[in-house]
């Protein structure tokens, strides 16, 4: 995971702001804990942790959109 | 991550994260780089844990149940000083009768003392647990106010 997010976003997470992000998650009831693969813990996401992040992808795209047109615009 | 590192930073965190998080977290740390910039990262969250718990009410739920909110001593000291406030005037109204006196007697002062001095007692367990658990700190506010009311209700219907 932490890969993951280094190779989208260019930042590497430490563990321990992972698991804070996790941890977080997690209260929220954005993403659920699977049974255990050995000592690892994989989640996946609730159905109100996608429409959570569509939501905010939808922000975040309509944000990206205005600010890349006011750019232009200088 | 060398393992005994790994088992010693997951030691930091709070036991009832360690309970939730820390055989996956520490599998994660053993997997990982073991530099100063990992190290120093969990360090600084395992703090961070500590003073303001993320999964503290999910965990431990146990803990923020009416029951055990009301054995802390910032609960359980306000309705007991009311109730003691309560016993003085009662004590006092059976031993010399209702009849208000010029000058107020150590049981006034006694019941002044305990009704003003549960206000700081109230006002930090309001600010320490309003964030944490509100609706049970509600119920335990709303009992702390039922119970000096009751401490009032004598000096105010009697005149004293």
């Amino acid at each position: 995971m932490i890969e993951d997010i280094a190779s989208i976003c260019g930042t590497r997470l430490g563990p321990g702001t992972l698991y804070g992000a996790i941890a977080r998650l997690e209260q929220l009831g954005w993403i659920e804990p699977l049974p255990p693969e050995e000592r690892r813990r994989p989640y996946r996401i609730t159905a109100e942790g996608l429409r959570v992040l569509r939501a905010k992808l939808a922000t975040l795209q309509r944000v990206a959109k205005a600010g890349v047109g006011r750019l232009q615009a200088l | 991550m060398n393992p005994a590192l790994a088992h010693l930073l997951t030691r930091l965190y709070p036991r009832a994260w360690r309970e939730r998080y820390g055989t996956e977290f520490e599998a994660l740390l053993q997997t990982g780089r073991g530099d100063l910039r990992t190290s120093a990262n969990v360090v600084w969250s395992a703090l961070g844990e500590h003073i303001s718990p993320i999964r503290s009410s999910k965990m431990d739920q146990s803990a923020h149940s009416f029951g055990a909110i009301m054995k802390r001593p910032s609960a359980f000291l306000p309705p007991a000083m009311s109730l003691a406030a309560l016993a003085i005037v009662l004590g006092y109204v059976a031993m010399y009768g209702a009849a208000r006196e010029p000058d107020e007697g150590s049981a006034a002062h006694l019941w002044q003392l305990l009704m003003a001095g549960q206000m700081p007692v109230l006002a930090f367990f309001a600010i320490k647990w309003l964030p944490r658990a509100p609706r049970q700190t509600l119920c335990v506010l709303a009992l702390q106010a039922g119970v000096a009311l009751a401490a009032m209700a004598p000096v105010f219907f009697l005149n004293l």
